[in-house]
């Protein structure tokens, strides 16, 4: 076995549950130390893929290799991972203390050290004094910092988080991101969480991965997920896009409904596809004048209603009446000075870097012969999305 | 699929999955061997003759033939189609009255319909005999000749069969969205109609679910038609008649087979119909809290009285026949009767062989039953080893006491049976009790079961703890009512139960239902029925010692509970 740098190598993973395909010759490298993502809406198989991982599913075709062992087909006991469910799965019969020692009893530790170590978990979660107090005892916040305690109890190589937070209400959310997020870089335990929420996936991992019907779609540091999605669906996804229907004219013209505009950059070589651009990264402007076309993306549309969302205000402008409505968002003080009015036409300026174009993806998968003389349609997105 | 193969295959090389592997296919054996095998026995049985050749349908064409035994199965379906009826309808009522009324006195009127619970099937067919024989005290008021024939196995089975009903309905009452109400309110629908679109849909499915136990219930009875059937010969008495009384035993598995047919369509209908229900009522259903009316709570409140007179009624006079010294000529109050051991059937040695054996079956009983649900419901694997075993844990449900114990004299009295070596024991006794009343206990367990975090085996596995140490130290406290219930379900039914049994004790085992059975054939009728007063006391003593323990334990080691 070749030695390498990864930590967790996964290796064309493939698992079907009848006629569905939860995983689909998923392959991954994860780096020591790293906190990674699984993102994706419900059903595109990340708790599989995390369940596999665990061994608490068993793939149909694939190698997973940790810390340069085989471990496809040990059971769970023999793999080495601790792991927080989203319904937590504390013992609702043993204390706090009972539960996070439940781990330490079966490593032949002796009492003294035992309650030591409980201690120091219970000191670290920050609920120093909880130690006696049964689970129904705790709220849904402190039952989740408990279970954690009781995953690291162990020191696992590897913690595995399955959506640990979405069964908590907003606010205690937020804070528990941050002390994740702190006690897994302190410990420097690689760590898999599981996610639908972008935002969780965002501030927390150092990368994500984005998957769709069993398929990664995409992985990349936050940064590059939300700046380059790389597919149309990661766009949806992850936050808010405007997407619209275009058709190809020529190497630098789209038909956007019944509006013929110009683009910066050069389009692929292809029929149809889907021009996406995000609602802050347009630039509102009085008229036409002063932009460079060679490097903007300029067009008029009609202001159609406006919704003051707090720290910015969401306008809904109308390109065209065939068109899902276009949004975008300014700052407070920004819109205070355009003054702009319901009804009003208003220039839309959005810059190339901030531009992306996804080529129709079924004429790629229906016709993969007649794709021209035109680059890999998937490797086009990503030229034109600046990368 | 040869990849999917070797890499499942490379796998269980940990003793723990072998260990479960092993649990799952010994439950799966002893469905099989105590179930499935003495069953499938019997089918062979009845097609072959008294010597054991195969003669193909020639004892079914015997037995349709002769219409003094076909006309049982026209006996059998007319009694089950009227205590159905009666007792569904009586039960609907009552269950409403404790559900949806404002009415007072609700759990006394519940915790006396439970009595009939704990008394052996044969207890309210003695009352009868009392009440209204031909030296009955309410002889007048019976409408018809006779206690003797239908309508006395119609009384005394619809005392008998009523908690079942009712508490499948309240259970179906109670599944109510106040929700629902108040719109219908808000548009002024009456209160008819309310009934009509509200309240008869959300239990529909209770309902049909009701009708079916109860038809298959009171079509498999054996013990109320043996008491005070008289010459009305229904199925499962024909089934005795021609094995314990011709030595027929051919003629006996045709009866057996020709029993089994109405209980399995019945029972496959009620599964059907209950795996519907459960999508009915969502978790955001608000209960409904009921509203008082004193007109109508009068009514129901008068109603239950009656109900709860008449079960009341029914026991009173059994347990009040059980003192008198020689009925009706010398009415003073004596313990005569009590002295089973100037009796036929066993005497207290049967008595005692009666408790020996529900320990055993409640102890034994409960730790298969759990054990085997838990492997079931909480270990993934051998799919299809569980399914199977989820199919046969189903079953007893639906086969009539007295066929099972037919279906062991053929499996386990076979010379070449290397088990017929506990044929006449307490072993085949215990055996025979267990099966026979599995299905409540697996599904009690496994609904128990399915209420506990389904990931607590996975987070155990993290920590390299294994699975019977989670079995111990988690599963096993969280479900311990549930098991505790098991168990006391499994000693009443073991003490009260007669028809599975009556083929199967020896002079060694006999067994205090069995001897009622007894005394009363050689008109010993007030031993009968101080017999039978005895074997509904322990039950409820049982429940009491049950109750208390139970209840004792929960609040010494579930003090996790209280919040």
């Amino acid at each position: 076995m070749t030695h390498s740098t990864h930590y967790l190598q996964i290796e064309h993973l493939r698992k079907s549950f009848g006629s569905f395909t939860a995983l689909d010759d998923i392959s991954l490298a994860i780096k020591e130390g790293e906190f990674v993502c699984f993102l994706g809406p419900s059903g595109c198989g990340k708790t599989t893929l995390l369940r596999a991982i665990a061994g608490l599913e068993l793939q149909e075709e694939g190698r997973i290799v940790q810390s340069d062992r085989d471990i496809s087909t040990l059971p769970p006991q023999q793999r080495d991972f601790g792991i927080v469910f989203q319904s937590y799965a504390l013992f609702p019969n043993l204390t706090v203390s009972e539960n996070i020692a439940y781990g330490l009893a079966n490593m032949k530790m002796p009492r003294g050290e035992r309650q030591q170590r409980v201690k120091a978990l219970l000191e670290q979660i920050d609920l120093p004094d909880i130690g006696n107090k049964y689970p129904g005892q705790l709220s849904g916040g402190q039952q989740q910092r408990v279970a954690l305690a009781r995953a690291l109890a162990t020191e696992p190589g590897l913690l595995l988080l399955d959506e640990p937070l979405s069964a908590l209400d907003a606010r205690v959310r937020l804070h528990l991101r941050q002390e994740i997020c702190a006690l897994q870089r302190k410990l420097g335990i690689t760590t898999i969480m599981v996610t639908h929420d972008q935002d969780e996936a965002l501030t927390m991992a150092d990368r994500i991965v984005v998957m769709d019907h069993g398929r990664i779609a995409q992985i990349g540091t936050p940064e590059e997920i939300y700046q380059k999605p790389a597919t149309e669906f990661v766009a949806r996804f992850v936050g808010s896009m405007n997407l619209m229907p275009a058709r190809v004219l020529g190497a630098r013209s789209l038909m956007l409904g019944r509006k013929e505009v110009q683009t910066p950059m050069v389009l692929p070589a292809c029929d149809e596809g889907t021009l996406g651009f995000r609602p802050e990264s347009v630039q509102l402007l009085d008229g036409p004048w002063g932009v460079n076309r060679d490097e903007n993306l300029l067009f008029e549309a009609r202001l159609d209603q406006i919704q003051f969302m707090g720290p910015f205000v969401r306008l809904e402008m109308c390109l065209d009446e065939e068109l899902p409505c276009v949004h975008v968002d300014v700052a407070v003080e920004q819109h205070a000075q355009l003054n702009a009015s319901i009804g009003q036409s208003l220039w839309l300026s959005i810059p190339e870097k901030d531009l992306k174009f996804y080529p129709a993806q079924h004429l790629n998968q229906s016709k993969p012969g007649v794709s021209r003389t035109a680059p890999d349609m998937g490797l086009a997105a990503m030229q034109v999305a600046g990368a | 699929m040869s990849n999917t193969l070797t890499i499942a295959a490379r796998r269980s090389f940990d003793s723990e999955s072998w260990l479960q592997r092993l649990v799952i296919s010994l439950g799966v054996l002893f469905l099989l061997l105590a179930l499935l095998a003495p069953l499938l026995t019997m089918l062979v049985k009845s097609l072959q003759n008294g010597a054991g050749e195969f003669i193909g349908l020639h004892n079914f064409i015997a037995y349709f033939d002769n219409p003094a035994l076909t006309q049982s199965i026209l006996n059998s379906i007319t009694i089950a189609l009227w205590t159905t009826f009666i007792v569904v309808s009586i039960a609907f009522v009552f269950a409403y009255a404790l559900t949806r009324s404002g009415m007072a006195g609700k759990k006394t009127f519940r915790l006396v319909t439970m009595l009939p619970l704990f008394a052996p099937s044969l207890l309210p067919a003695l009352s009868m005999i009392y009440l209204f024989g031909n030296q009955g005290i309410l002889k007048d008021w019976l409408p018809v000749e006779s206690i003797y024939g239908p309508v006395g196995i119609v009384i005394g089975l619809s005392f008998w069969a009523f908690p079942h009903a009712l508490m499948i309905l309240i259970t179906a009452f109670s599944n109510s969205d106040a929700r629902l109400y108040e719109a219908a309110k808000s548009m002024k629908t009456p209160p008819w109609r309310v009934f009509l679109t509200v309240t008869l849909p959300s239990v529909r499915y209770g309902l049909i679910n009701t009708i079916f136990v109860i038809f298959t219930l009171t079509i498999t009875d054996f013990g109320v038609a043996k008491v005070i059937g008289g010459q009305y010969n229904v199925l499962a008495t024909d089934i005795y008649k021609q094995v314990v009384g011709q030595q027929n035993f051919q003629m006996g598995a045709v009866v057996s087979v020709v029993l089994l047919l109405p209980a399995l369509i019945s029972f496959a209908v009620e599964r059907r119909v209950q795996r519907r229900q459960s999508a009915l009522l969502t978790s955001r259903a608000v209960p409904l809290q009921p509203q008082k009316s004193p007109l109508r709570d009068a009514l129901l409140t008068l109603f239950c009285a009656l109900v709860c007179g008449f079960l009341l009624l029914v026991i009173g006079m059994a347990v009040y026949a059980s003192f008198i010294t020689f009925w009706p000529y010398n009415m003073e109050l004596s313990l005569n009767n009590y002295r089973f051991d100037m009796m036929d059937g066993g005497g207290w040695a049967s008595y005692f062989n009666s408790l020996q054996m529900s320990a055993w079956t409640a102890v034994i009983g409960t730790a298969v039953v759990f054990l085997v649900a838990y492997m079931n419901e909480k270990i993934k694997l051998m799919p299809f080893a569980r399914r199977l075993l989820q199919l046969l844990a189903m079953l007893p449900m639906a086969v009539p006491g007295i066929v099972l114990g037919l279906a062991y004299i053929f499996f386990f009295n076979h010379p070449d049976n290397p088990m017929n070596g506990i044929y006449g024991t307490m072993a085949i006794l215990v055996l025979n009790t267990v099966v026979h009343f599995y299905t409540v206990c697996h599904l009690t367990a496994t609904t128990s079961l399915k209420q506990i975090d389904n990931e607590f085996e996975a987070v155990s596995a993290s920590l390299k703890v294994p699975f019977y140490t989670t079995l111990r130290r988690v599963t096993l406290p969280l479900a311990l009512p549930s098991v505790l219930d098991i168990s006391v379900y499994l000693f009443v039914n073991a003490m009260t139960t007669v028809s599975a049994v009556v083929f199967l004790y020896s002079s060694d085992t006999t067994l205090a239902s069995v001897a009622v059975m007894h005394m009363d054939e050689a008109g010993d009728i007030a031993p009968a029925a101080a017999m039978a007063v005895l074997l509904m006391l322990t039950s409820l003593v049982a429940k009491g010692l049950h109750w208390m323990i139970s209840h004792q334990i929960l609040q010494r080691t579930q003090r996790w509970r209280q919040r």
